[in-house]
């Protein structure tokens, strides 16, 4: 039983499989990254559907936003990774297969931009209409007034939330392994299967994420503190 | 239609089967989260010496991924404590850890979002701490804590098709065997992710309404 416990928290299996499971936490940053950006832009295309003054537009940023926030990731993964190569296939008459990289990031990066439009949205929908009606008196244009007037506000006000999306996101990166992404998680369930002793790897995955994921929370929490106090001043 | 008759209806068993399991998977995650996350709350504020370990809990469960945590219960905790003996208990036991650290801090909230004087007022009249938290800072805080505490039934039941992982017979689960036997992804998967949408959208739908209806009546 010691000896158990013991083994669970030494790092030597950790340290003998270093080079492989630092490219997995590369991946994992890797995918994360791309989908990150992914996310962003449809997150803003989506948010500016929403704020559209034709209704038929404003139904559609809201369908876009309701359906990839409710839908679970793992979920999405697996269609996006078999359903549409295969209705690509059909129309096309050519055999599509898609990379896992490439379903991972187009999964990832949708589901969380169900998230970014309503953060997106929050953030310009709580400058005040005064704002805008002032710049636009002065004389700003359209464009103008949104980049110089209602875009750094908003920025700031949607900043803590976006990057606490961004913390969420790397999480569901962990996911990725699911449909043999070469993450960390993918490495540690590899060497299990070589070594046939899951507790020391798997303990330390967790730890590993762990650290990780508590110190950018503690970064992000750092700095909204410093962002909310611009936007009070 | 023929073929959606064929792979759809054929198999509604099946597909029924799966949302029961994880309805089930699901209820008993959100039970046994709301306990720990109680205790765990409880420690947290009133117990001081050990309060750095429930904090330990709080930041483990909040900062790691479900899958990493669902792989580490499933394969070391049989091995550091004997158990789970199951994927179901392993599944449900996944899901609860990392919903119990986010209840926690729900309930903290809730506890600690009642205003200092009711608790001083009801000492002063000779209630004791415990009648004190049962009758007045209770039932305010569970009003409080109600519409984010059903947020994280939300997301169990979201992050429930994970437990597929581990074979445990699942919506999920069963879908993707669905699709291994049939070779027919586009109908069998598609559906299933249109179930989890609907099933995801209606709670959210409907915790939305009740929340408004809570807020609306009580503050």
């Amino acid at each position: 039983m010691l000896g158990d416990w013991i083994q669970a928290v030494t790092g030597s299996l950790f340290w003998e499989y270093r080079r492989i499971l630092l490219f997995g936490l590369a991946t994992n940053f890797y995918v994360f990254l791309l989908s990150a950006v992914l996310a962003m832009a449809m997150g803003l295309l989506a948010c500016l559907a929403r704020l559209s003054p034709l209704r038929a537009i404003r139904w559609c940023g809201t369908f876009y936003a309701e359906l990839f926030r409710n839908t679970p990731e793992y979920v999405l993964l697996v269609w996006v990774h078999f359903v549409p190569p295969l209705i690509l296939t059909l129309l096309l008459r050519t055999r599509i297969n898609f990379s896992p990289l490439f379903s991972a990031v187009v999964a990832l990066g949708l589901a969380s931009s169900g998230y970014f439009t309503e953060t997106f949205r929050a953030g310009i929908q709580s400058i005040p209409r005064g704002h805008v009606e002032a710049a636009r008196s002065t004389g700003l244009s359209g464009a103008l007034t949104f980049r110089w007037v209602i875009l750094p506000q908003a920025v700031r006000k949607m900043l803590p939330e976006a990057l606490n999306q961004f913390i969420s996101l790397f999480k569901s990166t962990t996911l990725v392994s699911l449909i043999a992404v070469p993450d960390l998680m993918y490495q540690v369930s590899m060497i299990t299967q070589e070594q046939m002793r899951p507790m020391p790897l798997y303990s330390g995955a967790a730890i590993i994420y762990f650290v990780i994921i508590l110190c950018l929370s503690a970064l992000v929490r750092k700095f909204s503190e410093g962002w909310r106090a611009v936007g009070r001043a | 239609m023929g073929m959606l008759q064929r792979i759809l209806w054929n198999n509604r068993g099946e597909f029924l089967e799966g949302l029961l399991v994880t309805a089930e998977i699901s209820l008993i995650a959100i039970a046994v989260a709301m306990a720990v996350g109680l205790v765990i709350c409880l420690v947290r504020m009133y117990c001081r010496p050990l309060r750095w370990l429930a904090l330990l809990y709080i930041e483990f469960c909040r900062s790691t991924p479900i899958y990493v945590q669902l792989m580490w219960v499933n394969y070391v905790w049989p091995e550091l404590f004997g158990w789970p003996q199951s994927f179901f208990a392993a599944g449900w036991a996944a899901l609860a850890l990392q919903s119990s650290g986010y209840l926690a801090e729900t309930f903290r909230s809730g506890i600690e979002g009642v205003a200092r004087g009711q608790r001083e007022a009801a000492l002063s009249t000779g209630l004791s701490p415990f009648l004190t938290m049962r009758w007045v800072i209770l039932p305010q805080a569970v009003l409080m804590m109600t519409p984010s505490l059903m947020n994280q039934f939300l997301v169990v039941v979201k992050s429930s098709c994970l437990v597929s992982v581990i074979a445990v017979p699942d919506l999920m689960y069963r879908a993707l065997r669905l699709t291994s036997i049939w070779f027919e992804p586009i109908e069998i998967l598609s559906f299933t992710a249109f179930l989890y949408v609907a099933i995801v959208f209606a709670l959210s739908a409907a915790i939305k309404w009740y929340s408004d209806r809570l807020r609306s009546r009580y503050a």
